[in-house]
């Protein structure tokens, strides 16, 4: 699934280590999220959507 | 095992803390009831019980093993980990049921059944980077 948070990282200047902290996570996580390899469970999405104040699908785009 | 130290969660440090002392615990009641055994000579019920001893252990791992994945809050690392466990699964089932029927045909020695447990290990870690690595 294709998402924003590279970008939305990157606006706040965060490192992956940075975003990791915060969403309470491993970086290699982040990695797989920006990547698009792993799609995040409903929990964790929310927490990211909590964290840039965003709606889950101006994050994440489910269309192929 | 399970990821680098530097960022281990505070799960993985309690499955560390877990796993070794059940691993020495192994390595000493191996060792115990193989002596017992071999110099004692016991019979009946304590022969049943020397014998069957190793196996605490290693059923204490294989439970310490089910907890990590419980109480693991990342769940990629999660998910990495159970992928890594059911391709261990799959080989330890295949390469077992394999080497049986080439026991049957007297072709290879007889596989004890302890062994299942470490090559169950051994695939799971060789497992472990090959499936990080399709998430890289």
């Amino acid at each position: 699934m294709k998402n924003r948070l590279k970008v939305l990282r990157a606006e706040r200047d965060w490192s992956q280590a940075d975003l990791a902290e915060r969403l309470e996570v491993s970086r290699q996580t982040i990695n797989a999220l920006e990547t698009g390899k792993y799609d995040p469970s409903l929990p964790l999405a929310f927490k990211i959507a909590r964290l840039f104040s965003l709606p889950i699908e101006t994050i994440f785009q489910d269309e192929a | 095992m399970f990821c680098q130290p530097k960022t281990m969660s505070p799960a993985a440090k309690r499955y560390l803390a877990r796993f070794f002392p059940a691993m020495a615990a192994y390595v000493a009641v191996l060792f115990a009831s193989v002596w017992l055994i071999k110099h004692q000579a016991p019979h009946g019920p304590l022969l049943w019980v020397l014998a069957i001893a190793p196996a605490a252990p290693i059923i204490a791992v294989i439970a310490i093993m089910g907890l990590y994945l419980i109480e693991e809050t990342d769940e990629f690392v999660r998910a990495m980990l159970v992928q890594a466990m059911l391709w261990g699964i799959g080989v330890t089932l295949a390469g077992c049921t394999a080497w049986g029927f080439l026991e049957n045909a007297d072709l290879v020695a007889h596989l004890p059944l302890y062994l299942v447990f470490p090559i169950f290990c051994g695939a799971m870690g060789l497992a472990q980077p090959l499936v990080r690595w399709r998430y890289r």
